[in-house]
């Protein structure tokens, strides 16, 4: 590479973390300025440590530190639901890869159907549905609806169409392994890098869901944090002054440090899959 | 021999089959019921024929349509350039720049109402500069007109081309280091193997990218919700085809009219879905 494409490629590079990576500085600055600061002081300015600590104690007080509970149950949730997401999609998406048999194309094409179709349809029956299992307000109601994750098996699909080459498994065929023992031992091994980005999307669509949990939890105690934090803010109109009421010191700053708790554990995650990526466990799988 | 080998496909595929069948078809044929139903009874079409009277559909979809013209467009050529540069030379710049790249994907909820709104306010932004480029000088002027549409479209890309990035580069990372070695060897410049090597490679993954941001980009939601609640009034709470699907569930309690409109914006997807998978071959598994 000559030195001018290197700046290119900088400048390019740089220029869009520019654009991703202010509004996250933004946000990240605003919990340690006050709400008038944010309006009238510079763009990017600093505050102080004195107000983080402050505004954290504000959304501490809210129903007697109730945030935590929700934290926990988003753990909870997220975490089953991962897991239960993974042990469906990778053998569903190695399947639908790698075997021919009749009904392939029909559940590739019906999973396409479920994962482009609008969320609105699903609420009501979804809604039935767990009624009818007696399901509605547990965390089952929304843990196994969001295991269901189409997008997921088309990743799983993808990857081992790509790289997961037939001769390597006619070659363990042929040495007397059974199919079940193929997925185990050579396949799932050889898709960690896919299996890490399948469990990070899985969990980003399980911690930030919104409306599924609405709609199926009714006591607050068995709130997500996204439930919790979107009653808490509404109720208090920290983001719009003048719509709500509260006795609570609950403002922008408060909001915006809510927005980190909520975002934080997502780019945890991030950075985990990240490194499974890294991996590049293909590299001349083929030769061995 | 070959009865075994479709035993075992659907020993690994049963599960997820059984989940698409319980949470996805289920509800979405119950939906498919309910939108002939009105009242109570079986009333044909007549709650397709009420969406579409709907003085508010033909506003809605116009502002999808440009928005999807927009937004598209934008966000697949930006995540492409971005992840096929970031391959070009991996490393640690190029695993932080994706880091940096996903960030506003993290955000949601109340705290991307904040966000966002602050980052189009040209007193308080940190894009203030850019904000003055466009004549923009209040966050009204910001949210009116034909400036919106441009916001919305920011707000889209800035959100959603993370998440796009990591999977391609993930495509691109699992691709066998052989191929790419020798294009290296026979003298290709890294333009010509990206261009004729690895975009070829990673074209399953393009039309996944396609199939799936045409489906998100036409059921858009999020984003014009978020600068509602950050701004009420500005912009109608029906601005979208989907955001009109939520009102008729939500507010309106009119499932019938929800799922009909629903099926609609489905039945859109599908068949670009369709198109973009006859074009690229993406159901093939005999390429390798």
């Amino acid at each position: 590479m000559n030195a001018i494409s290197r700046t290119a490629r900088a400048v390019f590079l740089l220029g869009a973390a520019v654009f991703f990576g202010l509004p996250l500085l933004w946000l990240a600055l605003a919990p340690t300025r006050t709400a008038d600061d944010l309006t009238t002081g510079s763009p990017l300015g600093f505050g102080s440590l004195g107000n983080v600590g402050a505004a954290w104690s504000h959304l501490m007080r809210y129903n007697d530190g109730e945030l935590t509970i929700w934290i926990g149950n988003s753990v909870l949730y997220a975490a089953a639901s991962v897991a239960l997401s993974l042990a469906l999609c990778v053998p569903a998406g190695y399947v639908l890869a790698k075997h021919e048999f009749g009904g392939r194309r029909t559940l590739l094409t019906l999973s396409i159907v479920c994962m482009i179709l609008p969320p609105a349809a699903l609420v009501l029956p979804l809604y039935l549905e767990m009624d009818a299992f007696g399901l509605v307000s547990t965390p089952a109601s929304v843990i196994l609806p969001l295991s269901f994750y189409p997008f997921g098996v088309y990743l799983a699909f993808l990857h081992f169409a790509a790289n997961l080459p037939n001769t390597l498994l006619d070659a363990g065929r042929v040495d007397g392994a059974g199919e079940l023992r193929l997925f185990w031992s050579v396949a799932v091994p050889l898709a960690k890098p896919a299996i890490g980005l399948i469990a990070f999307f899985s969990f980003v669509r399980s911690w930030t869901d919104f409306f599924l949990p609405f709609v199926m939890l009714a006591d607050d105690r068995t709130f997500t944090l996204q439930l919790g934090l979107m009653s808490l803010l509404q109720s208090t109109g920290a983001v719009n002054a003048g719509s709500g009421f509260s006795d609570l010191d609950i403002h922008q700053p408060e909001a915006a440090l809510a927005g980190l708790v909520a975002a934080a554990p997502t780019l945890v995650a991030f950075v985990f899959a990240q490194r499974f990526l890294r991996s590049g466990l293909m590299a001349g799988a083929e030769k061995g | 021999m070959k009865r075994s080998r479709s035993l075992a496909a659907w020993a690994l595929i049963g599960p997820y089959a059984l989940f698409l069948a319980v949470f996805g078809l289920a509800p979405a044929g119950y939906a498919l019921w309910t939108s002939f139903v009105h009242d109570g009874a079986f009333s044909g079409v007549r709650n397709w024929s009420a969406v579409f009277d709907d003085y508010r559909l033909s506003d809605a979809a116009w502002h999808v349509g440009t928005y999807l013209l927009l937004w598209l467009p934008v966000l697949v050529l930006l995540v492409l350039s971005l992840a096929l540069t970031l391959h070009a030379r991996p490393g640690r710049f190029s695993s932080t720049m994706r880091f940096v790249y996903y960030l506003p994907g993290a955000v949601t909820g109340s705290a991307a109402a904040l966000l966002w709104l602050f980052m189009f306010s040209p007193d308080a932004s940190p894009f203030s500069p850019l904000l003055d480029l466009f004549d923009i000088t209040s966050v009204t002027d910001a949210l009116s007109g034909s400036t919106l549409i441009g916001i919305l479209t920011v707000m889209g890309v800035a959100v959603h081309a993370g998440g796009w990035i990591v999977v391609l580069y993930g495509a691109l990372n699992a691709l066998p280091r052989d191929v790419l070695e020798a294009a290296q060897v026979d003298g290709a410049s890294t333009w010509r193997t990206t261009w004729h090597i690895k975009l070829p490679m990673v074209r399953t993954y393009v039309a996944f990218v396609l199939i799936s941001s045409f489906a998100s980009g036409s059921q858009v939601f999020v984003e014009p919700t978020v600068l509602t609640t950050g701004a009420p009034g500005q912009i109608s709470p029906t601005w979208s085809v989907n955001q009109l699907a939520y009102a008729y569930a939500t507010q309106e309690g009119d499932f019938g009219k929800a799922a009909a409109l629903s099926l609609a914006m489905l039945a859109v997807g599908l068949v670009a879905a369709w198109i973009v998978i006859k074009r690229t071959r993406m159901y093939a598994t005999d390429d390798r």
